[in-house]
């Protein structure tokens, strides 16, 4: 299985692509890379597209097949900074209640454009939660099936109004996500299909 | 692979939270140290990023094909990878996790892993510097652009000039009445402010009417008073102070020189002050170091000085601590010398005058001086002067410059004891500088034109004092500098006379000529250094006022006292009782001493100034006789040449203490005489002067060193013989000294010493407790005593801060000095002198203790610096407080210095021997004088390390031949064993000198504390037991201490030997007597010679006091600053206690 690539070590910096014994094509910069565990960690382009972030790859080059350093790196890697132990088990407590919490919605038979408008509104308004199907924000705003903007009821003032908003923004992120992933979806087909 | 059970699960899961805790803290290792982690653990950066990650949702491929979603929780050190709420993710892209599908943790295994997609990560999120540039801007959002930068436009207004009127509008913030207006106008806001301030004051009425014009006159003077008085210049000073920091303190002035003959360094200031001159090179030297400290405060004190030297020094001593305290002791003390030291040191430096005419100039021109100094103590030992000539240049400048300079730096650089050391050495180079000076001033004291000399001194003094006070700033650490220098200079100009003189009597002549003509140079200097610290001729004026005061008013008594009284009626008290300290040790300490002396003396003085002119005859006369006496000190060096160096050194001694007298006496004509007998001296000398001036020329510290350690033990013998003998010291001397020489290290030294010594010693003594009743032989030998007293001190001082080398010489030379002193003091004079040395000594509080103590502190600088103290207000104060820590520093600065000074005041005395003699009641002036001159030597001894050394062992031996002698029969020991000491020194070039005036300085001391010791001893024995032991433990500690205590204990042990030889010899009735009680109370030798020391010393306190109602009171405080002290010391007692119980065995 593994297929050492053209050397046993990889530079930090380096520009690495390879492929994975699932058919799975990664290219990133490498970050880390563990000789012992043959561990490789790529920093890739994000998923999402936003500038400050990254898509991290881990991988096992035991399982990998077909790597190729573009290009190779002979500077000095760049310090490492010290990390913030309480916020990374803090961030990794609150992911877990998040989908735990989603989980509990999902049993719950909401769709998952339910779902995801939850999620969506949650990460604005934190007061929002399941009652059956409904998301209920606030106390004041309820959101039913199908969950459109016309779903949105309550009270006439801002925070109806400010759901409307988040939910229209929502969809609207939705549509552009959808038409992203259908293109993502297309290169993944050709790619494989190459 | 996949399926693991939750039980699995679990036990992983505790497994992966240890690994949590394992990573945090190996992230946190890693940063530090790279600790041998095992696996992933190990990669730094892989640790990091996967911890970076750590709380991100991810989707880890397994090598089956199968997804699973979770929460990156956490990673083990084979790479296992737990996630959190994971679930295996379905084929259905859209649907999300059911409940039941969620696992709590999973664990993989590394080698189950394929890949693992960590998406949309930030990896700055748990970065900790959120706050760094790169932080920040890796957190922006949106885009950012780089802003185009557009100019600036401020309007037409401010288009041009409008920020360079900001930088150039002087105007401190807005005008009040702008304010005034601004608020009103724009806020309508109306003040109420009145200029007039009715509402706190109301204003004055002027009128004619007489009352209201005496209540002007009275203000006006009030005023006056109160911007005349050195305090508030000093604080003016301060104020007004424009050098920066750096200027003040740090930054190093180097000023051109015109000469720098010396070749040595000189300080910039100093160079200029004294061109060429090796003198003066040795007075920059201590400039120098006075610059060091003082360079700050000489800048300050420079404006002020003009106005007020003495206030300016101690305004830039207020900068510097040591310098003020300095400053003011040396002034304070200075006047009293001068006062004293005019009349009398005048005319016994007549001879030399010649040349001290060119150390007015000195100062400003030091190297003048110096030369004038050298000159002076060339003419002044004339005899000396081949070997002054040759010896003295070579010799004093080198040794004595930069011992002194040294020293000085190293003192001033103590602080406190930097100021001792300053005023020593200020009031060294004062009277270095005072010959030439003296011309000028001379002028004022110009009847003592030969006494310019002794004028020059205790002006120098007086002119540090004055110039650190008057003089201030510049002038002050000029003048200190110069003085110092010049001082030194002086003193190794004397001192280099005494080694030229090399011949221990020779040198002891020269040096006791040098201690004359430094005084009066000192007191001539203090005027001319005044001037020279306000201007180098000009300052002659300001500094005159305060100088004048004392000298041009009237003798050198009636200046010293004056300026005692008038300008340091504290500090006078302070200056008497540091007088005798300073006297011993310093220059400086004369003024005190000799104001307390010179009263008490100045009636003799003057009578013998009266008979100066007889003095002179007879001391030339009496040469013969005299030197026996102060003769003695030459006699005896003649007699034995090999040990001429102790006789020379007692001779020297007795010479200086003459000298010192004669010059305060104002013996003119007695300085010619001096001289004569000096030459004669000199002449007897020279031949071995010449080798022991080159001795003490190259080798000047070590040789004396050994010498010195010879001394002591003579010293150690001699008190024994003057306390049980008196006169009989001699044979019992003898004996003493070898006890000495076993207690001080330098048996060898010692005995050839204490041999001679002894007969010279014995001579001395005997002429010397005579000679106070008796001018003539007697009186030399009075003299002798008290300067021997003040060398011892100066010796003392100087053993205690010397090391053990120089503590052993010093023990020898104090010897020696003892035992002549010993026997004069138990004699005659033992009363009198007594009476002198509390005024003197027990001013300072140390001083009176010290009498002892701060002889045997040699204290010269620390007896300086705290007489000083104590002599001015000040330093009473300041002096008490800083006195332990100072007295370490000092004490050692203190040695050198003394040494140094004792050189000088070798030649003084030489001059004085046959002033010395009619002075009898001079002795405790010779005293004074002598511990002037020990204060000068100090002064001295720092800038000649060598001499400084050897003065410093001398000043040890002194010191602790003071801290023997400091018991009365302690102190007659020590007095004893300075001589020897000086004779010791005097083998060498430098070291002799300095051996020698430290002897005769210590010799000063022990005799004026053996006298103090013998009334003392009758009226507190307990007392000064317990100062003594204070007193000596500190001088011990203060100066080197293990030196110290290797001295102390010498001395110690060699006044106790001689304690018990002297309860043994009935010698000296009186002396014996207190001896006994002091042997008897002490007990122990090495114990009581602490005690004892202590015990006279309080013993001359309450003299002291009790003559002196100021004396009393500071003494008091000194009492209480001498008690800490001693505690402080007290340790120092039980090392030196320790070395003291080798010394007895060696006995």
């Amino acid at each position: 299985m593994a297929t050492p690539g053209p050397g046993e070590y990889f530079s930090i910096g380096s520009h690495v692509s390879c492929l994975t014994c699932l058919g799975q094509r990664l290219q990133g910069e490498v970050i880390a890379f563990d000789y012992q565990t043959k561990m490789l960690t790529l920093k890739c382009t994000p998923s999402s597209g936003k500038p400050n972030l990254s898509d991290v790859v881990l991988v096992n080059l035991a399982y990998v097949s077909d790597v190729d350093v573009i290009t190779d790196c002979t500077g000095t890697p760049p310090p490492l900074a010290s990390l913030n132990f309480n916020k990374l088990t803090n961030r990794a407590r609150a992911e877990k209640e998040d989908k735990l919490s989603q989980a509990y919605a999902i049993s719950a038979g909401v769709s998952p454009e339910g779902q995801q408008l939850f999620q969506t509104i949650h990460k604005t308004i934190k007061e929002c939660k399941w009652q059956e199907k409904n998301i209920v924000v606030m106390d004041d705003v309820v959101i039913t099936p199908p969950y459109r903007v016309d779903n949105c009821r309550g009270k006439e003032g801002s925070a109806l109004g400010h759901v409307r908003k988040i939910v229209e923004k929502h969809l609207r992120d939705l549509e552009s996500q959808k038409s992203v992933q259908r293109a993502q979806q297309t290169q993944k087909d050709s790619a494989l299909s190459a | 692979m996949l399926s693991i059970t939750s039980h699995q699960c679990i036990t992983r899961w505790a497994v992966k939270t240890k690994s949590i805790l394992l990573i945090t803290t190996l992230l946190d290792l890693f940063s530090a140290s790279q600790v041998a982690f095992s696996g992933v653990y190990a990669n730094m950066r892989m640790v990091h990023i996967l911890t970076s990650v750590v709380g991100t949702k991810c989707e880890l491929n397994v090598k089956n094909g199968v997804i699973y979603e979770g929460v990156f929780k956490t990673y083990g050190p084979e790479c296992d990878l737990v996630l959190d709420a994971a679930h295996r993710k379905s084929p259905e892209p859209s649907m999300g996790p059911r409940r039941e599908d969620i696992v709590e943790s999973i664990i993989f295994k590394s080698s189950d892993v394929v890949v693992v997609h960590f998406k949309d990560v930030d990896l700055n999120y748990a970065k900790k510097d959120n706050f760094t540039d790169s932080a920040v801007s890796a957190r922006l959002n949106g885009e950012h652009k780089e802003k185009d930068l557009e100019p600036w436009d401020g309007g037409d207004q401010h288009a041009s000039g409008s920020l360079e009127s900001l930088d150039t509008d002087l105007s401190n913030g807005w005008d009040p009445d702008d304010m005034f207006k601004y608020n009103e106008e724009t806020y309508g806001v109306k003040s109420t402010y009145d200029s007039s301030l009715s509402s706190y004051t109301v204003p004055l009425e002027r009128d004619n009417s007489e009352e209201f014009l005496k209540r002007e006159a009275r203000a006006a003077q009030l005023a006056e008073e109160i911007e005349a008085s050195a305090a508030y210049k000093a604080r003016v000073a301060l104020e007004n102070d424009e050098r920066s920091e750096e200027e003040k303190y740090t930054a190093v002035v180097r000023e051109t020189h015109t000469l720098s003959r010396e070749h040595k360094y000189i300080p910039p200031s100093q160079r200029n002050r004294e061109p060429g001159l090796s003198w003066g090179t040795g007075r920059q030297n201590s400039p120098r170091l006075v610059q060091c400290n003082p360079g700050p405060p000489a800048p300050r004190a420079g404006p002020h000085d003009y106005n007020i030297p003495g206030v300016d020094q101690r305004i830039v001593n207020g900068g510097a601590h040591p310098w003020p305290s300095r400053c003011p002791s040396p002034s304070s003390r200075p006047p009293s010398r001068y006062q004293s030291g005019p009349t009398t040191s005048l005319p016994p430096r007549a001879a030399t005058p010649t040349r001290p005419p060119f150390r007015p100039p000195s100062r400003p021109l030091r190297p003048p001086s110096h030369p004038s100094t050298h000159g002076s103590p060339a003419p002044l030992s004339t005899v000396p002067k081949h070997l002054s000539l040759e010896g003295p240049p070579r010799m004093s400048p080198k040794s004595q410059r930069t011992p002194r300079t040294h020293r000085v730096a190293s003192c001033r650089g103590g602080g406190a004891s930097g100021a001792d050391f300053m005023s020593q050495g200020a009031s060294v180079e004062v009277s270095t500088p005072v010959p030439a000076r003296s011309s000028p001033s001379g002028g004022t004291w110009s009847s003592v034109v030969s006494g310019g000399e002794l004028s020059h001194r205790p002006r120098s003094p007086r002119q540090n004092s004055m110039g650190g006070t008057a003089s201030g700033p510049s002038l002050s650490s000029p003048q200190a500098g110069s003085v110092t220098a010049d001082s030194v200079n002086m003193s190794t100009t004397v001192t280099s006379p005494t080694t030229a003189s090399p011949a221990p009597i020779v040198a002891a002549i020269p040096l006791v000529e040098a201690k004359e003509s430094r005084i009066q140079e000192t007191r001539q200097n203090s005027p001319s250094s005044n001037k020279e610290n306000m201007k180098p001729m000009e300052s002659s004026p300001s500094i005159n006022r305060p100088v004048s005061k004392g000298l041009p008013s009237i003798a050198p008594d009636h200046r010293k006292q004056i300026d005692n009284l008038k300008k340091f009626s504290v500090d006078f008290r302070l200056q008497p009782s540091s007088n005798p300290d300073p006297v011993f040790e310093t220059t400086v300490t004369k003024p005190p001493r000799d104001s307390g002396e010179k009263p008490k003396e100045q009636p003799k003085d003057k009578n013998t100034d009266l008979t100066g002119p007889k003095v002179c005859s007879e001391s030339p006369s009496s040469d013969e006789p005299v030197t026996a006496v102060a003769a003695a000190p030459a006699g005896s060096k003649p007699n034995t040449p090999s040990p001429s160096p102790s006789a020379s050194a007692l001779s020297a001694q007795p010479e200086q203490k003459r000298g010192p007298d004669v010059t305060s006496q104002g013996v003119q004509t007695s300085l010619p005489a001096a001289k004569s007998d000096k030459d004669d001296k000199e002449e007897k000398k020279d031949p071995v002067p010449e080798s022991i001036k080159k001795s003490t020329l190259n080798p000047n510290a070590k040789e004396f060193n050994p010498r010195a350690f010879c001394t002591p033990p003579k010293p150690a013998t001699t008190p024994t013989l003057p306390r049980p003998q008196g006169q009989p010291s001699p044979s019992i001397v003898v004996q003493q000294p070898p006890a000495m020489y076993g207690q001080t290290m330098c048996f060898p030294q010692m005995y050839p010493l204490t041999p001679v010594s002894p007969g010279v010693q014995v001579i001395p003594h005997m002429t010397v407790s005579q000679s106070k009743p008796y001018r003539p032989v007697p009186n030399m030998p009075q003299q002798r005593p008290d300067q021997h007293h003040p060398p011892g001190t100066s010796t003392m001082m100087h053993p205690a801060t010397a090391a053990g080398p120089p503590i052993v010489a010093p023990s020898p030379a104090y010897s020696t000095q003892y035992f002549t002193c010993s026997p004069q003091q138990f004699a005659s004079q033992p009363l009198v002198q007594q009476m002198p040395h509390y005024q003197s000594q027990a001013q300072h509080v140390f001083s009176p203790v010290l009498q002892g103590s701060a002889r045997m502190i040699t204290p010269p600088t620390h007896g300086q610096p705290s007489l000083v103290s104590s002599s001015t207000t000040q330093y009473g104060e300041q002096t008490h407080t800083m006195y332990a820590a100072y007295v370490e520093s000092t004490t050692p600065s203190f040695f050198s210095a003394p040494i140094p000074q004792q050189y000088p005041h070798p030649s003084a005395t030489l001059h004085p021997h046959p002033q010395h003699p009619q002075p009898s009641a001079t002795p405790t002036g010779q005293a004074q004088q002598g511990a002037q001159h020990g204060g000068s030597h100090a002064a001295p001894s720092p800038v000649q390390h060598p001499q400084h050394q050897v003065a410093a062992a001398a000043a040890a031996a002194a010191a602790q031949a003071l801290h023997l002698g400091n018991p009365p029969q302690q102190q007659m020991y020590t007095a004893l064993a300075p001589t020897p000491p000086s004779m010791t020194p005097g083998p060498n070039p430098q070291s002799p000198q300095a051996s020698f005036p430290s002897a005769q300085q210590a010799v000063y001391i022990h005799a004026p504390q053996v006298q103090h010791g013998y009334n003392p001893n009758h009226m507190a024995h307990v007392q000064q037991a317990h100062m003594q032991s204070g007193m000596v433990p500190a001088h011990h500690g203060t100066p080197s201490h293990p030196p110290v205590m290797l001295m102390a204990t010498q001395p110690t042990a060699g006044p106790q030997p001689p304690l018990p030889q002297g309860t043994l010899n009935p010698i000296p009735v009186s002396s014996t007597t207190h001896f006994s009680y002091m042997t008897h109370p002490q007990g122990k030798a090495s114990m009581f010679s602490p005690d004892a020391v202590s015990c006279t010393e309080l013993n001359t306190l309450k003299p002291y006091s009790r003559q002196t109602l100021f004396d009393n009171t500071i003494t008091f405080t000194k009492n209480c600053s001498f008690a800490l002290v001693l505690f402080v010391l007290f340790q120092y007692h039980l090392i030196s206690s320790s070395c003291r119980g080798v010394l007895a065995s060696y006995n």
